[in-house]
């Protein structure tokens, strides 16, 4: 039961631009550089980021992706339904018409999955894009040698 | 991220077993047909669970399974795990030695903490658990009314 590549790199990759959008757009070549990843799939991933309202393109020499709002108000569930679809562990918490089972309406083990959906859903509701941003100046800042002269 | 057919298909198969096993054993076939479960499925799925000693075999023409351990004793998250390996949501073999650190965070402030709440539910909750809620969704329980 694992989270897709997809959303794990495309969270990377969302880090990246939040933290060098000060000066614009930024350019998919540069997040591809940055993280390591190639341009071609970071696009594929940024498609679907702009068509689920998480980011916007801006076209033209210095175009790139710039997110469509304020960071502190996208969270880590907003993203992980663009790019996960769902964090439901079994088909039928999402749409049981489409593989309908006949256990659907007294099934025990789906009420632990739909808890354990929720549970997920509770935490990255709690967390934005800004937390994350916050959490890498934290560290970075941890890492500067702090000289005391007396 | 789904959880595989294993782990759905072992857990049912254990609550049945929670269920309708208070002293005698359970035939595969019999759980093959109340869940709706192969029993060559169902084979394969006991043959993890005995040999992680979480159900035992009895032999013989009335033959089938028990439970090693009384429901209450039983946590979900230990089934689980005897079916699927360490749940986690990230593979935790590919964490590589060079972590950025917006990869730190997100391992920090994201993953780790969805694998942290996982834990805890599964951890909390036991076999027994499971099975009240079964024979009160399956009409198990005789609800007697006095006037």
């Amino acid at each position: 039961m694992k989270i897709s590549t997809k959303s794990i790199y495309g969270l990377e990759a969302l880090v990246d631009l939040a933290i060098h959008s000060s000066d614009g757009p930024v350019s998919l070549k540069s997040i591809s550089e940055r993280c390591k990843l190639s341009e071609m799939y970071i696009l594929q991933i940024f498609l679907v980021l702009r068509r689920g309202g998480i980011v916007n393109s801006i076209r033209g020499a210095q175009g790139g992706y710039k997110f469509a709002r304020d960071i502190a108000k996208i969270t880590i569930a907003d993203v992980l339904d663009v790019l996960e679809g769902s964090l439901a562990l079994v088909d039928c918490i999402v749409d049981n018409t489409k593989h309908p089972c006949d256990k659907y309406e007294n099934c025990t083990t789906r009420h632990l999955w739909e808890k354990i959906a929720k549970s997920f859903y509770e935490l990255t509701e709690s967390i934005t894009i800004f937390d994350l941003v916050e959490c890498y100046y934290l560290s970075s800042f941890k890492d500067c040698e702090i000289e005391y002269y007396i | 991220m789904k959880i595989s057919t294993k782990g759905r298909y072992g857990l049912r198969a254990m609550i049945d077993l929670a269920v309708y096993s208070k002293d005698n054993q359970v035939t595969l076939s019999s759980i093959a047909q109340r869940q709706g479960i192969s029993i060559s499925y169902l084979e394969q799925v006991f043959s993890i669970l005995r040999k992680s000693n979480l159900v035992r075999s009895i032999k013989g023409a009335q033959g089938g399974y028990v439970l090693n351990h009384k429901p209450e004793e039983i946590k979900v998250g230990k089934i689980l795990r005897v079916l699927e390996g360490e749940l986690s949501v990230i593979d935790l073999n590919k964490i590589s030695n060079n972590e950025s650190k917006i990869q730190v965070c997100i391992r920090e402030k994201v993953w780790e903490k969805m694998n942290d709440r996982l834990n805890e539910l599964i951890d909390n909750m036991t076999l027994e658990d499971l099975a009240k809620n079964y024979r009160k969704n399956n009409g198990l329980i005789q609800i007697m009314y006095y006037i």
